[in-house]
């Protein structure tokens, strides 16, 4: 029998059928699930963030060297300058970061906001690059020049747009952008506190709203890739180290549930405090590059007595913890700090507050434990004891993430004796501060923008709005070397077969192919038409997304195809990952 | 079906759906032969230059069904590379069963690679002996 398949076609076709029972062998022993390959973005935006994390506290120390003209920590080289210097040096980096905000508002005007949380949870997930570069180069002023805010802030905004950038260059769809920009977030806490635990936490609890593993799972590939990348380029280590704490006592959980109820009340007054320091500076009507400068005079003013204002309070914060202040100190210390941050976050300081309420707490711990140790000895024999559990229990209510703050604690400190009034003075303070306020420091604004802005959360409900453009398509006259070829170029598991207008017929499951891919007499014979299939399942535009999902019960299939109604034509593909996601995120609600 | 008369590929593929739609499997026989047209002119249904495998997959059948004939010499022209077809194989396949069509032709492709089977198809004397070859080479 002769075959009607020239000598070199069937060359070309023998070393194609190789190729892609090669490929079907790798893609069966190490198949990357479309999971697996978001991981792999995770993890590259986890490298990323940590470099740009690095890159901002460089720079950030850069400023400082500057500015003071001393190497060492904020703290210490504001002890060391004059007094005029204390005055000059806050003042000339509110009025510097005020300088670049208002020139970079002109090269932003077409952008929209800058918040890397919005762009995760109500946004599209496209971090607006020039405007966050604006924000942060300002946050250098205001950081390096002493200003009473966290550096903590910048540093993840800039590891969020590394990562937005990413997926835009990648074409993501909605979902998956808003997953990596949760990534770059999640990598920017991690790289700032060498916490990669709560770095996963931090996004999943307060931005995301949620542990599902959908999410949670590349927030903690992204989180230990930057703290692997800060620890092997810095030899980063343990970020507080404090002596072991441990619990001496029983009787002792008494005043820790005491400490709980303190810092749940408290911590709700600090941020009130915050945002009407902000109303305060506003109503002032002054220029943006006065006001900042007002925020950084004021700063200075303190600083001029109490050095210890500046800065994120981290120094301050390992001096408490290890017992090297007097308590009358840190009552002085702690009222200057809290007006200094008011200060400094009222103006408008770009910056973070989230360190700087780690030292509220540790403050507001310790003198809580000085005070008990002066009434009852054995209740609270090491007041260092409470200033690390009033650090997570402040943050814990300011924050309204109580488990990311017991992790945080944990990782920071790596202090697990004391995890159990840790967890208990946690959730009281939690509680409290939802009892007496319904805002945490993050949901105020988030709150703000869904509010203005719920289209873009309803508009995600559509099978439309997560449809990815352009699907693998074959004609149905398309030859079976013709398929196996396609199915080589392109990685999925089955190929659309449409008509030259677009019209879908039905699709062709690589499943069905495999075993017959060493026969060459098929590469002739067999068109796509007689093996694709009608019934493949399919999906409209218009559809919602709990549809889409019944869609996807019972179906190994990755994608559907979606399909117009009444032309009957090919728009896309919906992919289960992007569902999953959205599903995920519309079950959410913006942190209470 | 042995020394088939037909002058053209409908010919050809009418006589032998005319004997294949007998068959209790084949629930709507003008659909069926529909099918079988429509995708011989869709694309060439030819797997060696005198070796014709008509096939439709339709809901005309309500399993695999094969028919089997060998034309008379000289045969008959499928399409212009495909002037002589002497052996015809006819193949109706379930829509649904995309898995058992690929079956069903992949086997056919290798009973006709079977070392003897081909030219003793042609060479057949009786539709027993043709038979027989056909299964010895499915065997194989």
């Amino acid at each position: 029998m002769s075959t009607t398949v020239p000598a070199t076609t069937t060359e070309l076709l023998q070393r194609l059928q190789r190729l892609l029972r090669w490929r079907l062998w790798i893609r069966e022993k190490i198949q990357l699930t479309e999971w697996q390959v978001t991981l792999l973005w995770a993890a590259l935006a986890g490298f990323l963030g940590a470099m740009a994390s690095m890159i901002f506290s460089v720079l950030a120390e850069g400023v400082h060297e500057f500015m003071t003209g001393r190497t060492s920590g904020v703290v210490e080289s504001m002890r060391q300058l004059p007094w005029w210097g204390c005055l000059l040096v806050p003042t000339l980096g509110g009025a510097a970061a005020g300088l670049v905000l208002l020139y970079g508002s002109r090269l932003t005007r077409s952008e929209s906001s800058t918040d890397y949380m919005e762009a995760i949870v109500i946004g599209n997930g496209r971090v607006p690059v020039r405007a966050s570069l604006v924000k942060t180069t300002a946050a250098l002023f205001s950081i390096g020049s002493g200003g009473s805010i966290g550096r903590e802030g910048p540093m993840v905004q800039l590891s969020s747009v590394v990562a937005s950038l990413v997926g835009r260059w990648r074409n993501f769809t909605g979902p998956q952008l808003r997953l990596l920009v949760a990534c770059g977030a999640s990598a920017g806490i991690a790289s700032a506190y060498n916490a990669p635990i709560a770095g996963s936490f931090f996004v999943a609890e307060i931005i995301l709203g949620s542990i599902a593993m959908e999410s949670l799972g590349p927030l903690a590939v992204s989180a230990v890739v930057a703290t692997l990348t800060i620890r092997v380029l810095t030899a980063a280590q343990v970020l507080y180290k404090v002596p072991p704490f441990q619990l001496n006592s029983p009787w002792e959980m008494g005043p820790y549930v005491l400490l709980g109820l303190l810092a749940g009340g408290l911590a709700p007054v600090f941020l009130r405090s915050l945002k009407q320091s902000e109303e305060f500076f506003i109503s002032l009507r002054l220029p943006l590059v006065a006001r900042l400068a007002l925020g950084g005079l004021l700063v200075g003013v303190i600083a001029i007595n109490v050095p210890e204002v500046c800065g994120n309070g981290y120094t301050v914060v390992v001096d408490i913890l290890n017992g090297r202040l007097l308590w009358t100190v840190l009552l002085g210390i702690f009222a200057c700090k809290w007006l200094a941050t008011m200060s400094s976050f009222g103006s408008g300081a770009p910056g973070g507050v989230f360190t700087p309420s780690l030292f509220m707490g540790a403050s507001l711990g310790y003198l809580f434990g000085i005070g008990v140790h002066r009434i009852w000895p054995a209740a609270a024999v090491d007041p260092g004891a409470f200033a690390l559990v009033g650090m997570g229990a402040f943050l814990s209510a300011a924050s309204r993430a109580p488990v990311m703050a017991v992790i945080m604690l944990f990782e920071m400190t790596l202090s697990y004796d004391i995890i159990l009034p840790l967890m208990l003075c946690n959730v009281i303070a939690y509680y409290t501060a939802k009892g007496v306020a319904g805002e945490s420091l993050y949901s105020a604004s988030l709150r703000r923008k869904a509010a203005a802005e719920p289209a873009a959360t309803l508009a995600a409900a559509r099978v439309s709005d997560l449809m990815r453009a352009d699907p693998s398509t074959i004609p149905p006259d398309a030859h079976f070397a013709e398929i196996a070829s396609k199915f080589l170029s392109v990685r999925v598991n089955n190929l659309y077969v449409c008509e030259a207008d677009g019209k879908f017929l039905g699709a062709v499951s690589l499943h069905d192919i495999k075993p017959y891919l060493g026969q060459l007499d098929l590469a002739e014979l067999v068109i796509a038409r007689d093996i694709m299939r009608e019934d493949f399942p399919r999906i409209g535009p218009d559809q919602s997304l709990s549809e889409a999902l019944g869609r996807f019960l019972g179906l190994t299939a990755e994608r559907l195809p979606v399909v117009g109604p009444d032309t009957g034509r090919l728009m896309g593909s919906l992919a289960k990952g992007d569902l999953l996601l959205a599903l995920v995120e519309k079950r959410r609600k913006p942190a209470a | 079906m042995l020394d088939l008369a037909a002058n053209s590929r409908e010919t050809a593929i009418c006589t032998l759906h005319a004997a294949l739609a007998k068959s209790p499997a084949v629930k709507d026989a003008p659909q069926f032969l529909h099918g079988l047209l429509e995708r011989a002119m869709l694309a060439p249904v030819c797997i060696a230059a005198d070796v014709a495998l008509p096939h439709a997959r339709t809901d005309a059948v309500e399993r695999v069904v094969i028919g089997v004939a060998r034309v008379a010499a000289p045969g008959v022209g499928f399409d212009a590379e495909h002037p002589a077809v002497r052996l015809i194989f006819m193949v109706g396949t379930p829509k649904q069963q995309v898995e058992e069509y690929l079956l069903t032709v992949a086997a056919i492709t290798r009973t006709l690679k079977a070392p003897g089977v081909h030219d003793g198809l042609l060479a057949a004397k009786s539709e027993a002996e043709f038979t027989a070859l056909l299964a010895r080479g499915a065997k194989r």
